[in-house]
């Protein structure tokens, strides 16, 4: 016998373990419904009212506004590991990508996305 | 090669544009933010004399990333020029909409996005520059949020432009995977020499699928009458030819410049895939009532003969899918530019309701038929330089296609001309004349003229697209 016949035992033993709990007790189990019983599982309580709500968007925007931060850090951070080497032309870069950044937030501040109303 | 920003100047005048319009329009008060459009029109003439006068530049960049030669100029210089013919002629429909700096800063994003495919020499700077101008057009797709319509198309392209770039992106990494370079230039040379598996047949199938979606070319053109009808009419326009023009740009290099070797075994495919999507694009355009519809199906069709420019993939197949793209703007520009006035006046972009307009309004009446003309390739126009210059190309070898290009031209005149007939034999329902503000007036002067004027005289064009074409080969 090879290694991996016990593998092979192991996932045998396992689904016959599994499945036959769930046969056994399908074959055995009395049969005695009612409409309780029968009624889907489902977590939670049956809803009230209309289900079709509107959600408020706001959440989204902040994460939006937190991508802005976000992606600077992504670019900062290795950026900032290599600040020795790379020199002037990459600090003047960072700096560029840094203010079309904050003109990302200046417009989002202005258009009133920060906000909570 | 020491990296010289210069070679980017176009690309950050155009940032730097659509920035400070962004900007501007934060500082300027609500009501005094009609001279935004002046502004752009301004500006992006200037980036366009500067682009002009960059002709002949020839550099690579940062080992192939980014390719500067005429070839990529010359898009750039169709691009600039759509973008500002489509702020000249939505000035009257944006202040309807409102929110005048955000229409303005990401068309001309959307333009700097085309931009860079046009330059793109690698897989990632080519999905930079896609992705730029993609997400610029969702939000110019949906930017009339109050209409229910538009905010559908605004959805339908987020989502199926996101699985397009998912099918691009992931033919792009296995052809990273299979030659270890993004980098156009080198991928060739290791493709050249490779064998074809069946990663590398399923990496271009891929490819091919994700910019088809682009150009919306049969089967992945589903998209676009749902778009396009739903979408502010100016955005329309640019959506159908800036867009286009560009995907079309890049699948050049990506195919010419990328994986020449086996682009010959590929030809039948997209000769098929040229002929299906001329017959449905026309035969579809046939039962349309709704113009904006007719003209999305029509340039699904215009995809398709566009299309028989990459069989070739010689230079003279570059230069009928050039000199095609432009005049293909000028044709749009016009009829769209008539459709979203006409919208703007009306409300209503039915084609019953475009009765009499010969009589409300020659001029949009006139500017209509000759773009409509053009597009179905009618001699002196245009359009009919335009397929000539494609369809020369192909006789040798695919002459079926020509064949098939011919009888569907001649199918497309029947449905461009029961526009004609509506506009000029119908008697108006509301014989009011349409007064047209002169912004659109002079853009609609300008697409008659240069439709008219390249049909009749088209050599100096033809010229400079044969050096942007030469160009495409010298790297």
């Amino acid at each position: 016998m090879s290694d991996w016949a016990g593998v092979f035992i192991f996932f045998a033993v396992a689904i016959v373990f599994g499945a036959g709990g769930i046969v056994t007790s399908f074959l055995i189990h009395p049969r005695r419904n009612n409409p309780v019983k029968l009624e889907e599982y489902e977590c939670g309580l049956p809803t009230q009212g209309p289900t079709w709500v509107q959600f408020r968007t706001s959440y989204f925007l902040y994460a939006l506004l937190f991508v802005i931060f976000d992606v600077e850090t992504i670019y900062l951070y290795p950026w900032a590991v290599k600040f020795q080497s790379l020199g002037l032309f990459a600090f003047i870069e960072m700096i560029i990508f840094i203010f079309i950044l904050i003109v990302g937030l200046w417009y989002a501040w202005k258009e009133g996305a920060l906000e909570w109303k | 090669m020491p990296f010289d920003p210069s070679a980017l100047t176009l690309e950050m005048l155009v940032a730097a544009l659509g920035l400070g319009i962004l900007v501007l329009g934060l500082i300027v008060p609500k009501g005094s933010r009609h001279g935004l459009g002046w502004l752009t029109l301004f500006g992006l003439l200037g980036i366009l004399g500067v682009a002009v006068s960059m002709w002949g530049d020839s550099r690579e960049l940062i080992g192939g990333m980014y390719l500067v030669d005429n070839y990529a100029l010359f898009w750039k210089i169709t691009f600039l020029l759509a973008a500002a013919l489509v702020v000249l002629g939505s000035m009257r429909y944006v202040d309807d909409m409102g929110s005048q700096a955000e229409y303005y800063s990401m068309t001309v994003f959307a333009a700097l996005g085309m931009m860079v495919m046009a330059s793109a020499g690698d897989f990632i700077t080519l999905y930079l520059g896609l992705e730029l101008m993609t997400i610029a057009f969702i939000i110019l797709v949906c930017f009339r949020k109050t209409d229910a319509k538009s905010v559908e198309a605004g959805m339908k392209y987020v989502l199926l432009a996101g699985m397009s770039s998912a099918v691009l992106l992931y033919g792009m990494s296995l052809l990273y995977g299979l030659t270890g370079s993004v980098i156009m230039l080198n991928v060739s040379q290791v493709i050249a020499v490779q064998p074809l598996t069946p990663a590398l047949i399923l990496a271009v199938v891929l490819l091919i699928a994700g910019l088809g979606f682009k150009i919306s070319a049969v089967p992945f053109h589903m998209w676009s009458p749902d778009v396009y009808e739903g979408a502010p009419t100016p955005v329309t326009s640019f959506l159908a030819m800036g867009s286009k023009a560009a995907s079309f740009a890049v699948l050049l290099r990506l195919f010419v410049t990328g994986l020449p070797g086996i682009w010959a075994n590929w030809t039948m495919v997209v000769a098929i895939l040229a002929a299906v999507t001329m017959i449905v694009g026309n035969l579809v355009a046939i039962p349309q009532t709704n113009v904006k519809r007719l003209l999305a199906y029509s340039s699904i069709a215009q995809a398709g003969y566009i299309m028989v420019g990459l069989i070739t993939a010689s230079e003279a197949g570059i230069k009928g899918v050039m000199f095609y793209a432009f005049l293909y703007v000028f044709a749009t520009v016009g009829a769209f530019t008539v459709a979203g006035y006409f919208y703007s006046v009306t409300g209503s972009d039915e084609l019953k309701d475009y009765a009499g307009l010969s009589q409300r309004s020659p001029l949009m009446a006139a500017v209509m038929l000759v773009a409509l003309l053009s597009m179905a390739g009618i001699p002196p126009l245009a359009g009919f330089v335009g397929k000539f210059y494609l369809f020369k190309t192909i006789v040798d070898g695919y002459l079926w296609l020509a064949f098939i290009g011919l009888i569907m031209s001649m199918v497309s005149v029947y449905y461009y001309l029961r526009v004609a007939l509506v506009m000029y034999r119908d008697e108006p329902l509301d014989p009011t004349p349409i007064k047209l503000p002169s912004p659109v007036a002079v853009t609609l002067i300008l697409a008659m003229v240069v439709t008219m004027v390249v049909g009749i005289y088209p050599g100096p064009l033809s010229e400079v697209v044969n050096s942007a074409a030469h160009s495409f080969f010298l790297h």
